[in-house]
């Protein structure tokens, strides 16, 4: 069930009507939203089933265990037991068959068939539940009480294709809150987001992707090098517009049920230099990474800064390898890791002042950091190695020409590019315009922006391109 | 007493009204078009049923919700030929598989953009090599005027030519040679051509000769092959051919003095064997091999090639422009036929459709661009007038809205403009054609047979019936 497609507004409506009357009863509305969580499992398998409420409940137990456990030893094993489990989880369910295949060519034998793969939603949901063990480990945080509220939180159904990754510690808590209601502000907002993630996925992520990126990418050696470098500027866009739209419709729907989810995105092609970015671009997927794999790597306060510049590198390059078991994102997450370490270390010389004032300098980093991330995208969108020499090579022609951007294109990435720069409070009036319009309007709204969604994007419900990995 | 509402005020209203409102077109013809909800996608919420491919979940959703989006099977198409055209190639053919006197049968495939890039060619190439033999790979050009020229188990690297494909129409006098391109070089300008296998044993070059005309050297490795000097007291076309070690895998062409006008190089090896040229330009049209190629002279390339198939597979491009296919577009093509006739009398031509070209249909589905169809009802009849053989490529494909189907297969068998095929769905369409060739073959061969047989009976009986002659059962 694609967060874009008809069947899974049918489904979030459903659930609108049945979840707010029972809700006023604890344990009814949570029994909702969890039935709501597994029915969305189910519909992509129903081995989630077996999976999902398993693993959850040895967390629950495990996180019980950490919240009573004070001796060192015990509470390092309880919280490797559960990195153990969800990582196994992950190798078992996603990786097996990457495994299976590297084996098959270091030995030189056939690899076998494995089928069990499982792989959507898993990464979401292992990095959510690893939160929450490791917090308790941590002693960030209190275990939640109820097992009920620990299932539906860990597997709450928004987030669970891409996020945004949100800390069970703070979910739980809102789950368990009593009276909630839903204002008209954020009845209003939910849906401003929803609509507004559509139209980012409709009209410009799917529209770029059809009749331009993916044509680049597919046969780059049609087009001239200044087309090849439109259609990797277009990939950009796409990129943020595909991802940023999921994150909206994700975090409209769980404010349609009352529920704050964290913001994934900041205008990301603002930053000034790469460590900007990474706190600008996918946000929770950042923060999980730098607060449990960065700080939980060896040597973190240690008098070497090598260290520090290494685990910068080793992160980054896990993130890479974690989007996909190919070169492409080897390479990838190393350009970024990197770059991180570069920009630590440069910062570190200047005496870690802040960014300059100075206009000329700050239009300067942006462009230099949104070409860094633009070109390093290549390797992300590039099927295989070969094909991001390619595009980078039609690029390096300088061969000039414009004749495969059509008028419509032009329009779209110029609409596209303007609406990624505005200023966030052009944002925050027409949200609070479409909040305080009449009920009416806000229908009429909706429905004029799928109609045009109907009759003017072309590519029905193509998967969002983050629910990949 | 206030009651009080089970769901947010607002936002409920807002819901049902939107609601109502998407829901509404269903019920009111006059707005029937305007229609965005279907009563039958709310079953489609409580559907659990078992993924065959738990791996790629997204792939059988998409396949769920897109009615074009199931990879089509594509049927069997044979090769319309009432006029039995395709009999001299057959023949000839026929004469290869027999090991005859180091037969070699060449074929010369004209394309648009896939034939370019040796897609489809290059698969059809190497069936029909594997199975006749392989006298070589035929004709290949000095340079790569486009980025995406290029052909399978060959690669070229050049530098300081200036080139003039057909299609831009840049030498006046229409010169372009077999390939269609012209290349002027001064001297230092080169080329190197490597080959993926050895076995090569004669390179041919074709060039413009002319008063003051400049000189190449041709290397083979390191071995100097020879100096070929273009000034010829009248300008015109020539070629010259020499044997190249068998060894030699990489190929130099240096100007080495003056001027020169260069067209491509011909690679061949001892038969017996099939050559398949391809001969791709970039974005062309039946007008450039009406028109803006010299006809005198594209004729006098034909002869010197002497193909016993000539496959003109044109019509992609022009099928974004239905006023040129009402109008110009039989001339051209006519027009091509009688060039090749003129030059190669005795040899077999066959139009080959283009594959089918997506185009999004209100709603979102991938359907096929509609000049298309008119477009290849066109190219069967010119065939028919004209004693040409006749493949159509977007019936044996699957016909309309099958470059939806391929867009949608995993993986993808055409790429997002949905014109050009992905190396996968080329090898469907070069193992068509193929097919197709061979179960022409097949027919021609029991055909033969059977004249043999028929033939042969009434002087068998003859034979019987003689004084002293002997029946055999």
């Amino acid at each position: 069930m694609l967060l874009s497609s008809t069947v899974y507004f049918v489904f979030l409506t459903g659930l609108f009507l049945l979840y707010w009357p029972l809700q006023r009863w604890r344990v009814a509305g949570l029994s909702v939203l969890l039935f709501a969580n597994y029915f969305f499992y189910a519909k992509w398998d129903l081995f989630y089933l077996i999976l999902i409420p398993g693993a959850s409940f040895i967390d629950y137990l495990i996180g019980r265990g950490l919240g009573t456990a004070k001796a060192p030893w015990l509470r390092r094993t309880l919280v490797s037991l559960s990195v153990f489990m969800n990582l196994g989880i992950l190798a078992t369910f996603k990786y097996m068959p990457f495994f299976l295949a590297t084996y098959a060519g270091f030995s030189q034998t056939k690899a076998p068939v494995w089928h069990w793969t499982f792989p959507l939603g898993i990464s979401f949901y292992c990095f959510q539940s690893l939160t929450y063990t490791i917090d308790l480990y941590r002693k960030d945080g209190k275990p939640v009480r109820s097992l009920l509220t620990h299932m539906t939180a860990v597997s709450f159904f928004p987030t669970t294709l891409s996020g945004p990754i949100t800390r069970v510690l703070a979910l739980a808590p809102q789950l368990e809150k009593a009276g909630r209601q839903l204002s008209s502000e954020d009845g209003g907002k939910a849906l401003f987001r929803i609509g507004l993630g559509l139209m980012k996925k409709f009209l410009i992520a799917d529209y770029l992707a059809e009749n331009l990126v993916n044509r680049v990418f597919d046969t780059p050696n049609l087009y001239t090098g200044m087309e090849a470098l439109i259609g990797v500027y277009a990939y950009a866009l796409q990129l943020y517009y595909d991802f940023s739209g999921y994150s909206d419709i994700a975090i409209g729907s769980a404010l349609l049920l009352g529920l704050k989810l964290p913001e994934n995105f900041n205008r990301p092609y603002l930053a000034l230099n790469i460590s900007e970015f990474w706190r600008r671009w996918h946000i929770s997927l950042s923060n999980w990474l730098r607060d449990y794999l960065y700080f939980s790597l060896p040597g973190l306060r240690s008098k070497w800064k090598v260290f520090t510049y290494f685990n910068l590198f080793f992160t980054m390059l896990l993130g890479g390898l974690w989007h996909g078991a190919s070169w492409n994102f080897v390479i990838w997450g190393a350009l970024h890791g990197a770059a991180l370490a570069f920009h630590h270390g440069w910062r570190s010389l200047r005496g870690n002042k802040p960014a300059s004032a100075n206009l000329a300098v700050r239009v300067a980093s942006r462009l230099l950091t949104t070409h860094f991330v633009i070109l390093a995208w290549v390797f992300f969108r590039a099927s295989t190695l070969e094909n991001a020499m390619e595009v980078l090579a039609r690029i390096a022609s300088l061969t000039v020409s414009l004749a495969n951007i059509s008028m419509p294109i032009a329009v779209v990435l110029l609409i596209a590019a303007i609406a990624h720069y505005l200023p966030k409070r052009v944002y925050e009036f027409s949200a609070s315009l479409y909040i305080r319009s009449p009920f009416f309007a806000q229908a009429a709204a909706l429905a004029a922006l799928v109609l045009a969604i109907q009759y003017v994007a072309v590519t029905g419900a193509a998967p969002f391109l983050y629910t990949k990995f | 007493m206030k009651i009080q509402s089970p769901w947010p005020v607002k936002p409920f209203l807002v819901i049902a009204t939107f609601a109502v409102g998407i829901a509404l077109p269903q019920y009111i013809p006059q707005w029937y078009n305007w229609r965005i909800f279907e009563w039958a996608t709310v079953p489609a919420v409580v559907d659990f049923q078992p993924r065959a491919r738990a791996a790629e979940p997204l792939q059988e959703e998409a396949e769920r919700l897109r009615p074009d989006s199931v990879p089509v099977k594509p049927n069997s198409s044979r090769i319309h030929d009432p006029t039995a055209t395709m009999d001299h190639f057959y023949a000839s053919l026929l004469k290869t598989e027999r090991l005859q006197n180091g037969a070699v049968t060449r074929i010369l495939h004209y394309g648009d953009s896939p034939t370019t890039a040796d897609l489809i060619t290059a698969d059809v190439r190497g069936l029909i090599q594997q199975r006749f033999g392989d006298a070589g790979h035929g004709a290949y050009l000095i340079a790569k005027p486009w980025a995406w020229y290029a052909h399978r188990g060959v690669d070229v690297s050049a530098s300081g030519w200036k080139m003039d494909p057909a299609t831009l129409k840049g030498q006046k006098d229409g010169h372009y040679g077999l390939g269609g391109v012209s290349f002027i070089g001064q001297t230092g300008a080169q080329s190197e051509i490597k080959l993926k296998k050895p076995g090569h044993t004669k390179l041919t070059l074709s060039y413009f000769g002319q008063p003051g005309g400049g000189e190449v050297k041709i290397m083979a490795g390191d071995v100097e092959v020879a100096t070929l000097n273009t000034e010829l007291p009248e300008p015109g076309d020539a070629e010259e051919t020499w044997p190249v070690p068998p060894e030699a895998q990489s190929f130099k062409i240096i100007v080495t003095r003056g001027s020169v006008r260069l067209f491509n190089v011909v690679f061949r090896k001892e038969g017996p064997g099939v050559v398949y040229d391809s001969i791709g330009l970039n974005g062309t049209w039946a007008g450039v091999l009406a028109v803006h190629i010299n006809g005198q002279h594209w004729i006098e390339e034909l002869k010197l090639a002497r193909p016993d198939l000539v496959i003109i597979n044109y019509g992609t491009n022009e099928s974004g422009y239905r006023n040129y296919v009402e109008t110009s577009y039989p001339k051209d093509v006519r027009e091509i036929i009688r060039r090749v006739r003129t030059a190669v009398p005795e040899s077999s031509v066959m139009i080959m459709s283009p594959m089918d070209r997506g185009a999004r249909e209100p709603g979102g589905v991938i359907g096929t661009v509609t000049t298309l169809p008119k477009l290849i009802s066109v190219q069967a009849k010119l065939a028919a007038e004209n004693g040409c053989a006749f493949f159509n490529t977007f019936e044996a494909m699957g016909g309309p809205g099958t470059m939806g189907k391929w867009y949608m297969a995993e993986p993808r068998l055409v790429s997002a403009d949905f014109i050009h095929p992905m190396p996968a769905g080329a090898r469907i369409v070069g193992t068509l054609l193929y097919q197709a060739l061979m179960d022409g073959y097949n027919s021609y061969k029991l055909r033969q047979l059977r004249h043999n047989v028929a033939t042969a009976a009434p002087a068998a009986a003859a034979a019987a019936g003689a004084p002293g002659g002997e029946a055999r059962p």
